[in-house]
């Protein structure tokens, strides 16, 4: 079966740096939502290429999230307990303290680097 | 692999006409400074100040903390493959100024971290108020891209703390400390009875603002390799990481790790400390699997009988401490893990983002979610603006008084992963 890589972003600068070269998936939403879209690919066998906490910006200080999932012949146990930890982890710190409203200056930052941890992993694909 | 550390004490830091120790006071020369650690254009200007124990003093955001350490004899130069040659280092005589520290400090992406408090409550928190502190606030040009930025940073206080460090040269030290690791089979004949005991020493390197180098290699281009303890002890291993204040470990905490220090304590009387298997944390699966797999296989290669595991930052790297402690123990090589937590704000909740039954003696460096207040300081060296947007900080973090409100990860240094610092949790 030929494998099928996928990027999983609701960050514009990867979108818009990556749509062209590869399979990608656009969320409109927050980074739980790219978590939950990962583990829906999951339990469709695919498995996660990238961890869905890289980097160490938490959960509630970042919005953007991309990561890489592949396609597998089944259900990939590893993949599914990564990314149900990684939801899990994820709750908890938005339940003390949701994300904030940030600066376009801020957000700038966090857009690239989440592209950039992107793109570091990318070179080891 | 010998190396006498000759500890010179330093009571005082002051600025003077020229850079030299005299009777414990370390005097720095602006002039001289400025001049040692200037010539990168894209930083537009470099101020220094100096942070003394118990001042009311904030510095903030800091990026790195070195110890000044110069060479005396021996092998190589401080800092291999960023100030000196990549000549073996880890042997012969290294003068440690004991006390002092240098401290890079600067506003590098938005959303900012790192707060060093020299009194008050944050001063509790941090090994870095305890230091006289020379900080340098570096200013980048317009549009500077974060990694070149950060880059510049590094190499400023990299050039800061060995220019320093040249004033202890000819000092007779206060206290000489010698650390020796024979070769692995010499090491074994000599302790034929000892349990082997290695530390896996775990690299953040998941990429922008988040590296680590050793002998100048980027750590996250390396598979998992041997290394003689007392290299770290030279600046093989330095920090490039800007993101995670609390619980990334500064260049200074590479250079004293206690984990390495402690182990060469008991070192030939309780077991045979036989050396270190350095790793990285990168964020593609594979790479994880395959760093994991290597450092089991080194664990088993050295006929290792335990091993201590630490990690660098949060999420991500939980996933390798935890592939590291399952595959090590598979071998049946007996694992310590050294951590530290995002347990939230009440404590009560799961702690790291990867688990496995194996990981049954797990050291913590506190809890990273937990809130505190820092009072207004007098003074602040750097920007305090940032306060809002560092990690753990929130909306109104900052106070129109000048005191802060924010999580215990603002505090640089706050919940090592080394055990550089004095929180963890007992059970009884």
């Amino acid at each position: 079966m030929e494998k099928n890589v996928k990027i999983i972003t609701n960050n514009p600068d990867v979108y818009a740096e990556f749509s062209r070269i590869m399979d990608i998936v656009f969320v409109n939403g927050q980074y739980m939502d790219v978590l939950i879209a990962v583990r829906d690919k999951i339990h469709n066998d695919y498995k996660i290429l990238t961890h869905p906490l890289m980097g160490s910006i938490k959960p509630n200080q970042t919005p953007y999230r991309s990561l890489m999932i592949e396609s597998s012949d089944s259900l990939d146990f590893q993949s599914l307990e990564i990314i149900e930890s990684s939801i899990e982890m994820c709750k908890k710190f938005l339940k003390d303290k949701s994300c904030p409203v940030w600066n376009e200056k801020v957000l700038e930052d966090f857009r690239f680097v989440d592209k950039r941890l992107f793109q570091s992993a990318l070179e080891s694909l | 692999m010998r190396l006498e550390l000759g500890n010179i004490f330093i009571k005082d830091v002051q600025f003077g006409d020229t850079t030299k120790v005299l009777n414990g006071v370390l005097y720095i020369s602006k002039q001289e400074l400025l001049d040692a650690v200037s010539g990168d254009t894209r930083l537009t200007s470099i101020e220094i100040d100096i942070a003394k124990p118990g001042e009311s003093t904030r510095i903030m955001p800091v990026k790195d903390v070195i110890e000044p350490r110069v060479k005396v004899e021996g092998s190589g130069g401080i800092f291999p493959g960023f100030i000196s040659k990549v000549d073996v280092v880890g042997s012969g005589k290294t003068n440690v100024l004991k006390g002092a520290a240098v401290v890079t400090a600067g506003k590098i992406v938005g959303f900012q971290e790192g707060i060093i408090d020299m009194s008050g409550t944050g001063a509790d928190y941090t090994p870095f108020s305890k230091t006289n502190n020379i900080v340098l606030v570096c200013t980048p040009t317009d549009h500077l891209q974060q990694h070149e930025h950060e880059e510049a940073v590094r190499m400023v206080g990299l050039k800061a703390a060995t220019f320093i460090a040249e004033a202890g040269r000819n000092i007779t030290p206060d206290e000489v400390k010698v650390y020796e690791t024979l070769p692995l089979l010499d090491g074994v004949k000599k302790y034929p009875n000892l349990p082997k005991v290695a530390y896996v020493y775990m690299l953040q390197t998941q990429g922008l603002l988040h590296d680590t180098y050793v002998y100048g290699v980027d750590a996250k281009k390396i598979v998992p390799t041997l290394i003689y303890p007392t290299e770290v002890m030279d600046g093989a291993i330095l920090s490039g990481n800007c993101v995670s204040a609390c619980d990334k470990n500064p260049t200074y905490n590479h250079l004293n790790n206690p984990i390495i220090e402690d182990l060469y304590e008991r070192h030939g009387v309780d077991y045979n400390f036989v050396g270190v298997i350095i790793t990285n944390e990168n964020v593609y699966l594979a790479d994880k699997e395959r760093s994991s797999n290597w450092t089991a296989k080194l664990a088993e290669f050295l006929g290792l009988d335990a091993v201590i595991i630490s990690e660098e930052g949060f999420g991500n790297p939980d996933t390798d401490l935890m592939m590291n402690c399952k595959k090590i123990t598979a071998k049946g090589i007996k694992t310590v893990l050294v951590t530290d937590e995002y347990a939230g704000r009440d404590g009560a909740s799961q702690s790291l983002a990867d688990a496995d039954k194996s990981a049954d003696a797990v050291v913590t460096g506190g809890n990273a979610n937990e809130v505190i207040q820092l009072p207004a300081m007098e003074k602040v060296i750097g920007y305090l603006t940032p306060a809002d947007t560092i990690a753990g900080g929130f909306d109104g973090s900052l106070r129109p008084d000048g005191s802060i409100m924010a999580e215990l990860q603002v505090v640089t240094g706050a919940t090592s992963e080394i055990g550089f610092n004095k929180l963890s949790a007992t059970q009884y």
